[in-house]
């Protein structure tokens, strides 16, 4: 039976096709809750795909052409393409020669590719002679329909395409390094807390943007600002700030900072989420987070980060044998590299290119709702690409409420539903990630330990065990919930989510592979972090008080 | 004289081309008064004499010419190799030859104490010739010597030799190989040493695989020895790991047989700490000597006191694995890992 996505071609799942051809599809957790809305599919997850596959075939992989994908209820499956032991032995040489500069010299092929992507965006705009956000509304429909085309076609296949070539080598790399970890120490490398240790202490774009942030609200708090941040919700205190000079300043120094690094919303790609620069108030509620804090929490940890790293590196390499020792030290380095650029790419590839997408299809959302063709601006995630280009010469002569209803009222029975984790025959999952880590980014298998007699399993992301309380926070907008010394349970967490680390005292995720966003924070951050559980978010129960073992990966909830 | 025969006190390690680099060695290990098992060396003027007056040489040539023969199959290759061993083989050694090596051997049975004392004989190449020549062990005897120190000569024929000569575009009539003829040592153990690790070429580590009887076991690969690693610079034993020793060799009335390994044996180690780190010292004191990481061969002699039972039957360079570029082991890793 053919699954229906939306009425759209494409995306289609076959219950019994796709099963028999791929052994097993998961549920990607981590991209795909809140189900996605066809704009979505249609764009960002199109070329996210389009990027794996890119990747694969360019650097030849020897074992997957990257991956397929599924949609059932608006949540994506995935699985890889593998390839035939032929093919794997007609690609192994080419792979050896594509694979080399990225062992060699990671930063340099990474620090080429997005000072290319950000000129990209910046030329982007600039040609349009775009700065500030409402400039979009000068463009004619003609201009702005170029625009979205140059979006959907040009620079999302660019960003894809840089995406997944680096995402590809970074996992490769450090899916060699935990292989061979596991072959030397005879321990796997995800619940190994000396394997964490090694990767932590590096400073991604992100931890850069975040430290912004904080100083923001140091200089708020040195200009005598700060009762304003605390007597009024995030929309008022911009509104308030205007009434003093020094608030204009800070006011000014704010608009600054979000012109240029205003360019994400708290969900990549989904272009439903108001983005830093359209919605200044995403900033202030972060900013009122950390205000307090004196020394930004990751610049306090971070010589303490590193240096234990360090220590570790030194120790580590004497356990090594020496025939093997300077292999291992340069997979060392291209796994930290890799682990850190995980952390970096978001910046450049998710965001940049999601917010320019939210600039777009706002527009166009309002325009359309203008001339008559949808009721409410935000219909137009429930549009396909190719609907948008439909209807946007003959402004207003095109219903596309036959396309909106019937998918806006399937994706709010989606929300009801709990996805299935896979389809398919799990027992071959293994065999399906092993030929292609990148696979780990979005989903992983917990690995259970019955002897432990923990409520779940998971990988040892981050070191240290503590006891809290839990609170389950399912979406971005709800992190603010979360109180100070708390334990974050979530099913996972993007760069939106940064700014939390700073209070809470560990992190439980659902998904996410070992350079996924919650593991790198937690360990910058130094607080104990167990990933990849699966079911974290259904178990545990905010204010319930749980025990987060980040030694061993396991999580007890301590009164059931 | 003819330059035929030398006592190993007359050589050293210059003596190469004289009478190949394993004599020349012996004969330098000798001088440093290293235990070495008493003999004398057959010079490659004495083997190509002996081709050249015997008629052998002559021969072989025509046999070459003549017949245009293909070498490259591998049944042509051992027809040829039959064929010229045999030649040499029958020819008798001129009688002032003759009579120059058997006095040297009946001086050696008197030096020794023992009438018709075992020898072995061992092939001994000149610098940068290929192939693989042979050596016999526990020959008794007048004439049982003077056939096997032909035997070497003749291996110089065998296909291996023939065919890297003719890969090599050397010529195939002839290669000259030096004799050591030493008293044979039976050997309660025995094996290789490298005074640095030949996998890693770490320098600072030494290794010994050694098994109960004669080295051939372990030189051929044949069984898994005892390996033990000690350091370097204070010889502590770091490492002593057990190995199956499924099978042995030793000697028997002429010649040496191989058998099991006795179940006790293959589940003790065949040396003692002891002897385990006399091996290792002289090894320092070869790599010394000759300025680079040694691989040398060594035996436990029966019935003679620690440290006296400890001789030292040969040493070379050794070679040192040429140790991958990183960037290549990792990429053979992802290669092994992700090909599935």
């Amino acid at each position: 039976m053919l699954h229906d996505a939306y009425g759209l071609s494409f995306y289609e799942f076959d219950d019994e096709k796709d099963p028999k051809e791929y052994d097993v599809l998961l549920c990607d957790v981590v991209h795909g809750r809140p189900p996605m809305k066809p704009t979505y599919m249609g764009i960002g997850w199109y070329w996210y795909y389009h990027g794996v596959r890119y990747g694969a075939e360019t650097l030849c992989l020897p074992s997957t052409h990257g991956w397929d994908s599924r949609f059932v209820n608006g949540y994506p499956y995935i699985t890889a393409i593998r390839t035939t032991p032929e093919e794997a032995k007609a690609r192994e040489p080419i792979f050896r020669e594509k694979i080399k500069p990225f062992l060699e010299n990671f930063d340099g092929v990474w620090d080429a590719l997005k000072t290319d992507l950000l000129n990209t965006y910046k030329a982007a705009k600039e040609s349009r002679g775009l700065k500030e956000w409402n400039d979009i509304r000068k463009l004619s429909n003609h201009e702005l329909l170029s625009f979205f085309l140059d979006f959907a076609f040009v620079m999302n296949r660019k960003e894809g395409e840089t995406h997944f070539i680096m995402l590809m080598a970074a996992y490769y790399i450090s899916g060699m390094f935990q292989e061979m970890w596991h072959s030397l120490f005879g321990i796997e490398a995800s619940i190994d807390p000396n394997f964490h240790t090694l990767m932590s202490g590096f400073e991604a774009m992100d931890i850069t943007f975040t430290r912004g942030l904080w100083k923001l609200g140091r200089m708020a708090v040195d200009s005598g600002l700060e009762q304003v941040f605390k007597d009024n919700d995030d929309a008022a205190v911009i509104e308030k700030l205007k009434e003093s000079e020094a608030g204009r300043k800070w006011a000014d120094a704010y608009h600054e900072f979000l012109l240029e690094h205003g360019w994400r919303a708290d969900r990549m790609h989904a272009y439903d989420y108001p983005t830093w620069l359209e919605k200044p108030s995403i900033g202030i509620a972060r900013i009122k987070f950390m205000m307090s804090e004196e020394v930004f929490p990751f610049d306090a940890n971070r010589e303490r980060v590193s240096k234990a790293r360090q220590e570790a590196e030194k120790e580590i390499l004497t356990k090594v044998p020496e025939a093997q020792r300077e292999a291992f030290a340069l997979l060392m380095k291209g796994a930290q590299k890799a682990a850190y650029w995980s952390e970096d790419h978001g910046y450049y590839c998710d965001f940049y290119v999601g917010a320019m997408g939210r600039w777009i299809l706002t527009e166009f959302g309002r325009r359309f709702a203008e001339a008559g063709s949808i009721d409410d601006p935000e219909d137009i995630h429930y549009l396909h690409p190719n609907e948008i280009r439909k209807a946007a010469i003959p402004l207003g002569r095109v219903n596309l409420r036959h396309y909106v209803e019937p998918r806006k009222q399937q994706h709010n029975k989606n929300l009801e539903i709990e996805p299935a984790p896979f389809y398919g025959d799990i027992s071959k999952a293994q065999l399906v990630l092993r030929s292609d880590p990148t696979l780990t980014v979005s989903t992983q298998l917990p690995i259970v330990r019955e002897e432990l007699k923990a409520d779940l399993y998971g990988a040892a992301s981050a070191p240290g065990i503590v006891d809290g309380v839990a609170r389950v926070i399912m979406r971005s907008e709800d992190l603010f919930q979360v109180q100070p010394g708390e334990i974050l349970v979530a099913p996972g967490t993007s760069a939106a989510w940064t700014v939390v680390f700073s209070v809470i005292s560990g992190v439980v995720s659902d998904g996410g592979g070992f350079v996924s966003h919650p593991i790198i924070m937690a360990r910058e951050f130094g607080i104990p972090c167990v990933s990849g559980c699966v079911e974290g978010t259904q178990k545990v129960k905010t204010g319930q008080r749980i025990r987060v073992n980040g030694d061993l990966g396991v999580v007890y909830i301590l009164d059931k | 004289m003819n330059n035929w025969i030398y006592w190993l006190e007359e050589l050293g390690h210059g003596a190469n081309d004289l009478v190949g680099k394993k004599c020349a060695n012996l004969g330098e290990m000798t001088c440093m008064g290293l235990r070495v098992p008493p003999g004398f060396a057959l010079s490659l003027k004495a083997c190509t004499d002996f081709m050249t007056l015997s008629g052998a040489m002559d021969e072989i040539k025509d046999y070459l010419d003549k017949a245009e023969r293909d070498l490259d199959g591998v049944e042509a290759l051992n027809e040829v190799s039959a064929h010229l061993r045999s030649v040499v083989d029958s020819k008798e050694m001129p009688e002032e030859m003759k009579n120059a090596v058997l006095s040297c051997y009946r001086r050696l049975c008197e030096r020794c104490n023992t009438p018709d004392v075992a020898v072995s004989t061992r092939s001994a190449g000149a610098k940068s010739h290929p192939g693989q020549y042979e050596t016999h062990l526990n020959v008794k005897g007048e004439s049982d010597v003077l056939d096997f120190i032909k035997k070497v000569w003749s291996s110089a024929f065998n296909p291996r030799s023939l065919a890297a000569r003719k890969r090599l575009g050397l010529p195939l009539h002839s290669d000259p190989i030096g004799v050591a003829v030493l008293r044979m040592v039976d050997a309660r153990a025995a094996g290789v040493l490298f005074t640095a690790d030949p996998n890693t070429g770490d320098h600072s580590k030494m290794i010994i695989e050694a098994n109960w009887g004669l080295g051939e076991s372990v030189v051929g690969g044949e069984a898994v020895p005892d390996m033990f690693i000690l350091r370097k610079d204070n010889l502590e034993i770091l490492d002593k790991k057990l190995g199956g020793k499924g099978r042995i060799v030793k000697c028997c009335d002429r010649g040496i047989v191989e058998e099991q390994t006795p179940c006790d044996q293959k589940e003790t180690f065949c040396l003692t700490d002891e002897e385990i780190v006399e091996i290792a010292r002289l090894g320092k004191v070869l790599e010394k000597r000759f300025g680079v990481p040694q691989d040398t061969e060594w035996a436990v002699e029966h019935g003679r006191a620690h440290p006296e039972s400890v001789v030292l039957l040969q040493t070379r360079p050794e070679v040192i694995a040429k140790k991958a570029d990183p960037l290549d082991q990792v990429i053979n890793m992802m290669v092994g890992r992700f090909s599935c």
